[in-house]
């Protein structure tokens, strides 16, 4: 067992922590990249990121990575935590590439992952329906051969973003299955084809998500990502690919410790917010239970570099951890704050620019990748065996009640 | 960063689980509790041929050189047995402040004798007032005075909670020899014959339902100067790097019973049915199951990277503050959840298993620092985190709040939408 890096891992680490140190502008703000100017800004490090080989370190040098372990990978995206860093194309970056590298011919490959990697592109996960949540196979969205075409036809929700992007990697139908999830297929979409269109969808904390509507979209054999009716399982197999998740830990710990500055700072009752005894014992509870997700996510990352490949038990542990972090300590801290911990950005008496009540707000929308739910149903089955209702049970029920309301 | 076990853990961790299963069944902690010794002797001296009470000790001295973490994989089987046992007293507080500090000849004494499972001792600390201060484990909290007379010692005062005291060949005990400096400047520790004249015990009734706590009264007790353990008042710094290995274990033997407890109650929840099923087919159900599991992974965790930097010597006073921190709410957490998915079969003192290992996850919590001492110490340690570093890149000035964030986002996004007519 080890818990330390080696010193070339720290090299690295100071390497990338100079970077963004350097890169990032002093007056930098939490601020939602929603403006023209935001959005130039983080597309133009992404860019600059992506000529170093930061933004994937862990591909192979050929498709613009660095070559890099797991390990690093991890200290990568610490480093991109601490220092609030949330590329526009995470998708590309996080779902996309690494589903290209596992199931993409060779020609998507070369056509995709150069232009991921060097940080060019936006791309959007679009998974999620109405009526395809948790329950992602109950997917609605259809994909018909027609000729030598497929042609697309439905709506995706919840796609988070704010930035134009140039990619959809959109699942859909192309089978009708039981069970369900035997007939979804993959498919990389360009954004602009005729019959994509969008609206937004503001959400809490100012961040942007979107509907896409697909009106009869065409695209070609080339475009599916794998196999045909094989999708769910690409997804699968590509959520358990690269998700140590280092990165919140790190950046957790960076809001802490701007909280204990503004403790040492802050007066009430003519004493140091630091020196009270409630305030001392959240914020050692939060230190705590980062320490705890910074330990779960970087076993995450040991595990993979171990096994090349995940199982559900520490990937899934990591993101209850940071589920059950994000429910509890934004209450915390904005506590500490007292009535102030209401206060928007922007009014002149927010304390802390406002970032706690907006960190508050975001996290209330902390669902993607997965509801705390639908991991405690990975955990209750996958991990600890226990018993499942059958699919076919759930059937009845559902009849029985849709009986009784008749 | 590496998780895995070497193999000779590996190897110590299989070794111990079949052992303790074979030799340690329940009713062996049963038959302990009612007990003056608290032990079975014939258990003891069998860990001892194992090898268990001189592992982290070096060869020179009967042991086999291992270290902290070894030892804390060891600890976790021997929570999850609930191996009755003066191992952490004998061992660990007592054996491991000998090591560090007695002289060579306490050293060449004592410790082979613990290592051959000849030996137990108890770790004479706190005190009555201090403790219910909540100064037990600080150095404020050891008031009682040792005072020279010839070449003796006069010790004369009460220690409380001591654990094993009932058992113990010799205490080691914490006294005052000096005052008006700083608390940690005056301590000063006595190996004191368990038998001498003038000391007697009273066993406390306590959670577990045992004899291992006892009040131990020093009547004027007679103890020669050649029996002070490290220097002359310098006994706080031992006692402290001492009391946080021995945190760092007990925080391991948490885990190990409240994830035996888990076990109990994912087993039940699987096989238990009620209304035609096992009632792990509910979520509430699950949900206990959960996390107690996550209780029991997220401390293991914090306990094994704690255990990893004593025994690389890397200073770690905030790793060892947040894993008995968070052990102790971890451990009880996790046998309540037991508890509730367990329910009348939990609660039966008479065969029951889950209440052997709740009343001890009680006393453990409340061992070496409560929950309130241990987070004080994180507060303390995080206190001095600098502030987050600023970037230095020239500012760009395109950060600022623009003055309709005031608004809801929405209405930002809404007049985009009206204004534009398109989105990006």
């Amino acid at each position: 067992m080890e818990f330390g890096f080696t010193k070339e891992q720290e090299k690295l680490r100071k390497e990338l922590h100079d970077f963004y140190a350097n890169e990032l502008p002093e007056d930098i703000s939490g601020v939602p990249a929603l403006s023209k100017e935001l959005q130039d800004f983080w597309m133009g490090l992404q860019r600059k990121a992506g000529k170093k080989g930061y933004l994937a370190p862990g591909w192979p040098k050929e498709w613009g990575g660095l070559g890099l372990g797991h390990i690093e990978v991890g200290i990568a995206n610490e480093e991109e935590g601490y220092w609030g860093i949330a590329w526009p194309d995470g998708i590309g970056l996080h779902i996309v590439g690494p589903g290209l590298h596992l199931f993409g011919t060779e020609e998507q490959k070369k056509r995709f992952l150069p232009e991921i990697s060097s940080g060019e592109k936006v791309w959007y996960e679009c998974f999620t329906e109405p009526e395809a949540g948790t329950d992602e196979a109950n997917q609605q969205t259809r994909a018909v051969k027609q000729g030598d075409k497929w042609v697309i036809n439905g709506q995706k929700i919840y796609i988070t973003g704010g930035y134009k992007p140039d990619w959809l990697y959109v699942e859909a139908r192309t089978a009708d299955t039981i069970p369900k999830h035997r007939g979804l297929t993959l498919f990389c979409v360009k954004a602009d084809t005729p019959g994509v269109t969008v609206t937004a969808l503001p959400c809490m904390g100012g961040y942007r998500a979107n509907i896409f509507y697909f009106d009869n979209v065409e695209v070609g054999d080339d475009a599916i990502v794998g196999q045909i009716n094989q999708g769910f399982y690409h997804v699968m197999a590509t959520f358990e690919f690269e998700r140590s998740n280092t990165a919140g830990a790190a950046r957790a710990k960076r809001e802490l410790q701007e909280l204990i500055q503004f403790c040492r700072e802050t007066k009430r009752n003519g004493k140091p917010l630091i020196k009270d005894p409630m305030v001392r014992r959240a914020l050692a509870k939060m230190a705590i239970d980062i320490e705890v997700l910074r330990l779960a996510a970087w076993r995450t990352a040991w595990r993979f570099g171990e096994r090349k490949r995940l199982g559900p038990l520490d990937f899934d542990l990591t993101g209850l951890f940071s589920r059950l972090n994000a429910m509890s300590h934004p209450n915390l801290k904005m506590d500490i704050l007292g009535t102030y911990g209401q206060l928007r950005m922007g009014s002149k008496y927010a304390k802390l620019d406002g970032s706690i009540e907006r960190g508050w707000q975001v996290t209330r929308s902390y669902h993607y990748a997965g509801t705390m739910e639908a991991i405690k149903i990975v955990l209750a089955g996958r991990v600890l065996g226990l018993p499942r209702i059958p699919a076919k049970l759930n059937t009845t029920i559902m009849k029985a009640l849709q009986e009784k309301e008749k | 960063m590496n998780f895995e076990l070497s193999e000779e853990q590996k190897m110590l961790k299989k070794a111990a689980r079949e052992f303790l299963e074979n030799e340690c069944p329940e009713s062996v902690v049963r038959k302990a509790e009612d007990s003056d010794l608290g032990y079975p002797p014939e258990l003891w001296k069998k860990a001892a041929d194992l090898g268990w009470l001189g592992l982290i000790y070096p060869e020179k001295y009967g042991g086999i050189g291992m270290n902290i973490l070894d030892m804390a994989i060891l600890y976790e089987e021997m929570g999850r047995a609930l191996f009755p046992s003066p191992h952490l007293s004998t061992v660990v507080l007592c054996g491991l402040a000998i090591l560090e500090a007695g002289n060579e000849e306490q050293k060449a004494s004592l410790l082979p004798r613990i290592a051959r499972g000849e030996l137990v001792m108890a770790l004479a600390l706190t005190e009555p007032e201090a403790t219910w201060d909540g100064k037990g484990w600080l150095p404020q909290g050891v008031t009682m005075p040792a005072t020279p007379e010839g070449n003796n010692y006069i010790i004369n005062g009460v220690k409380l909670f001591v654990h094993d005291a009932l058992a113990a060949d010799y205490l080691l005990v914490a006294t005052r020899t000096r005052k008006n400096r700083r608390a940690a400047d005056g301590v000063t520790l006595f190996l004191v014959d368990a038998k001498s004249p003038g000391i007697s015990y009273t066993v406390l009734r306590t959670t577990a339902g045992d004899k291992k706590q006892c009040e131990v009264v020093f009547d004027r007790v007679k103890v020669p100067a050649k029996n002070i353990v490290g220097k002359l008042h310098g006994g706080w710094p031992t006692l402290e790097r001492v009391i946080n290995i021995g945190a760092v274990l007990l925080s391991a033997q948490m885990v190990g019973s409240a994830e035996k407890a888990m076990e109990m109650a994912v087993e039940h929840a699987k096989t238990r049915v009620q209304f035609d099923m096992p009632i792990g087919i509910h979520n509430w159900v699950q949900e206990y199951c959960i996390m107690a599991f996550a209780d029991v992974q997220g401390t293991r965790n914090l306990v094994y990277e704690a255990a990893w930097m004593l025994s690389e010597g890397i200073p770690c006073d905030l790793e060892v503050a947040m894993t008995k921190a968070r052990a102790n709410e971890a451990c009880t957490d996790a046998h309540w959840q037991a508890h509730q998915v367990l329910a009348g079969v939990g609660f039966t003192t008479q065969d029951g298993v889950l209440p052997l290992h709740t009343k001890r996850g009680k006393v453990w919590q409340l061992y070496l620092g409560e929950t309130d001492h241990w987070m004080e110490k994180v507060a303390q340690q995080i206190e001095k985190w600098p502030p987050p570093e600023k970037p230095k890149g020239k500012p760009l000035g395109i950060f600022n709040v623009p003055e309709d964030l005031q608004a809801p986002h929405w209405d930002v996004w809404a007049n985009q939408i009206k204004n534009k007519g398109k989105l990006w």
